[in-house]
């Protein structure tokens, strides 16, 4: 794995260095006029704004780094995009990169690839004195509090999206049939949590059965030849089907396609584009959003407001530490708002960044 | 110290060489392995010998064998191919932006496909002439391949995917043909192709050669680099060819529509008896593998074993068969670490 990354990874390192070198020269001609303000706050042109996500190859994470930009623009700087290949080790080397410079004013809005991705970064970090805000995954018992420089980690209750779109399969379906689920990685907490929440959907919806449950690990592909299998087996009995992410909910369209059915409702969770298209067509049913670009710029203006002295660190509630944001379940109802994502330029202020919190992660 | 007495006595047994007839026997264990398999999984579920099944299987196995066809050709030499995933993605995007899509003019039909291929092509020529203008191990340059061919596929795609609209490429997928999709006639067409070339072309034929004994092949006189540079050129095409059937199957040009693929179609054509020290087996033995694959994934799906289990079941019954497939043929195994 480490070795597939080789070319890219010295490109990239490349491009770090030129950047890194650039900034510190801009750094030291800029420190220099805003020397006599006070030391902690930084001036808002030295803020440095770093978004790192796996690839730009995956619409969701290059959506969070044009949220990043569209932030960075509305403060008139400039987001630095990083991606690391969903490669763990080269997400690190990026990130003692960045570390290394100037890292008094640095932001950084980060997607660890993994939960024990995050500790090494954290404690990056808090010792080179970078704001951080990290996503999605962080280990459960770390705890954000007890570290200054690490302001917030935001994710998703997963339980809860899994039980959104269980309950408008189940609503697509009349209530009442058999419906299949395609799960994700069996061993991501992803996975597990909204797979929890397909079973709390099927408990109150008594009359809709759980024909068949396998994983296609996320994978279009795979996902399309476990449908194919699981409609010769159950056949017609099938009127729905669960995906765990819209890739998979997808492979199950092209598979249905292919089997000539079209009388089988699909959901999925991520809102990919194609899902989207997908749902405007009306071959899918729902899916929801975490909304990309949103995430992407959040990250960065919650360490701006911090970096700026807009917002103390201390005056963050431990409950805006660590916290579930807001997702939100997209039909062909409320989808048009959804296809073109605009960040709204309100949910970055300061007073504002923590406005969409669905409560701390218990 | 009696051991001298005892070796000079195993030197004075050995001289009479033993007959080979190991070869026919390793030959129809993969075969065996696989009625075997599909007669327990009829037995254990009435859902798995329906014809629709048999149909599903047949079009599952297509992508895969069309890249195992490929790998064959790579392993029959002795040599191993991990350029799969890369060749395949870019093939795959190549392909969405050459036929009508959403995302260009483009509509060049059956000519879109034949340049994905000459790309698929292409990369695996890089492969073969790194391998032996470097004299880099073939295990790095296809791994460096696989890369480039994720970096091409990765700047083609620029954020967007690649739907196709292009009416023939989905039409390979849904429409049938004597119960199978024309996807799966594709497959069975690439294993005729495939089979009359490692039978009847030269290039097939030395492919054997090297994976036996190159020493002996460039000691005759024979230029050993060209056909093995011609071989990688070889399986590049057919990878790409299987990336282009992921991209008709999903109607979407996809950077990972190659993942896994690599160890997938390695894993079927050592099931399917050929080996990985090279000179033995052949693309019908792999043509074996992928089906004992692919069947063994549906029926674990069809008799209802929980998708916790499957992934460690599907493995021990893969050594399992491995292990029947090259018993007759252990004494040569050995010198494999």
């Amino acid at each position: 794995m480490k070795f597939t990354s080789r070319p890219t990874a010295v490109v990239l390192g490349l491009t770090l260095a030129a950047a890194a070198l650039a900034g510190c020269s801009e750094e030291a001609s800029g420190g220099g006029g805003g020397g006599g303000s006070e030391a902690s706050a930084c001036a808002p042109e030295d803020v440095t704004l770093v978004g790192q996500v796996r690839n730009e190859s995956n619409p969701y994470e290059a959506s969070w780094l044009d949220g990043g930009d569209a932030f960075a623009e509305q403060v008139g700087l400039e987001q630095q995009r990083l991606t690391y290949d969903a490669d763990s080790t080269k997400q690190q080397e990026q990130i003692s990169q960045l570390l290394a410079g100037n890292t008094d004013c640095l932001v950084m809005n980060i997607l660890p690839n993994g939960d024990s991705d995050t500790l090494p970064i954290v404690e990056g970090a808090q010792e080179a004195g970078a704001f951080l805000v990290t996503q999605w995954n962080k280990p459960a018992d770390v705890n954000v509090a007890d570290y200054d420089q690490w302001l917030s980690h935001i994710t998703y209750n997963g339980v809860e999206s899994g039980k959104q779109i269980g309950d408008a399969l189940a609503e697509a379906i009349g209530g009442s049939g058999g419906i299949i689920a395609l799960q994700g990685i069996l061993d991501t907490g992803a996975a597990k949590d909204r797979y929890a929440g397909l079973e709390e959907s099927l408990e109150e919806n008594g009359d809709v059965e759980l024909l068949d449950q396998q994983t296609a690990n996320f994978s279009r592909d795979e996902a399309l030849s476990v449908t194919k299998t699981l409609l010769t087996k159950h056949g017609d009995k099938i009127k729905g089907i669960w995906a765990a992410n819209d890739d998979m909910a997808l492979g199950a369209l092209a598979a249905l396609e292919q089997a000539g059915r079209d009388d089988v409702a699909v959901v999925g969770i991520d809102a990919v584009p194609d899902a989207l298209t997908a749902i405007e067509d009306g071959t899918m049913t729902a899916t929801v959003s975490s909304d990309g670009p949103w995430q992407g710029g959040i990250g960065l203006a919650i360490g701006y407001c911090v970096a700026t002295g807009e917002l103390a660190a201390e005056d963050i509630s431990d409950d805006d530490r660590a916290w579930f944001a807001e997702q939100f379940l997209i039909t062909d109802d409320n989808v048009g708002d959804f296809t073109s994502p605009v960040v709204d330029e309100a949910d970055f202020e300061c007073d504002n960044v923590f406005s969409r919190s669905q409560g701390a992660i218990s | 110290m009696t051991s001298p007495a005892k070796a000079d006595d195993e030197v004075v047994r050995a001289p009479r060489p033993q007959p080979r007839r190991g070869v026919s026997l390793g030959d129809a264990g993969p075969p065996i392995a696989l009625v075997v398999i599909i007669g327990i999984f009829s037995l254990l579920s009435p859902d798995f010998r329906t014809i629709a099944n048999l149909q599903n299987v047949m079009d599952a196995a297509a992508v895969l064998a069309v890249a195992t066809c490929g790998i064959s050709f790579v392993l029959m030499m002795g040599s191993i191919d991990l350029s799969v995933p890369g060749v395949m993605g870019a093939s795959a995007i190549a392909v969405a932006l050459l036929v009508a899509n959403n995302r260009n003019d483009n509509d060049l039909g059956l000519l879109g496909v034949l340049v994905a291929v000459l790309l698929g092509a292409a990369l695996g020529c890089l492969s073969g002439m790194a391998l032996v203008s470097l004299k880099v191990p073939s295990f790095m340059t296809t791994l460096g391949v696989s890369a480039v061919g994720l970096g091409i596929a990765t700047l083609m795609f620029s954020g967007v995917q690649p739907n196709i609209s292009d009416a023939m490429l989905r039409g390979w997928a849904v429409n049938r043909f004597l119960g199978l999709a024309y996807l799966t006639w594709i497959a069975l067409g690439c294993v005729l192709v495939g089979w009359l070339i490692q039978r009847y072309s030269r290039l097939g034929r030395y492919a054997y050669a090297i994976g036996g004994a190159e020493e002996v092949l460039a000691l005759s006189g024979v230029k050993v680099a060209p056909y093995k540079v011609a071989v990688f050129t070889l399986a590049g095409s057919f990878y790409a060819l299987a990336g282009v059937m992921v991209t008709s199957q999903l109607s979407a040009g996809l950077v990972q529509a190659g993942k896994g693929y690599d160890f997938a179609a390695i894993t079927a054509a050592v099931v399917g008896g050929t080996l990985l020290t090279g000179g033995r087996g052949g693309v019908l033995h792999s043509a074996v593998g992928v089906l004992l694959v692919i069947v063994l994934q549906n029926g674990l799906v069809q008799i209802g074993v929980s998708p916790y289990w499957q992934g460690g079941v599907q493995g021990l019954i893969v050594v399992a068969a491995v292990s029947a497939a090259v018993l007759p043929q252990r004494r040569r195994n050995q010198v494999t670490k």
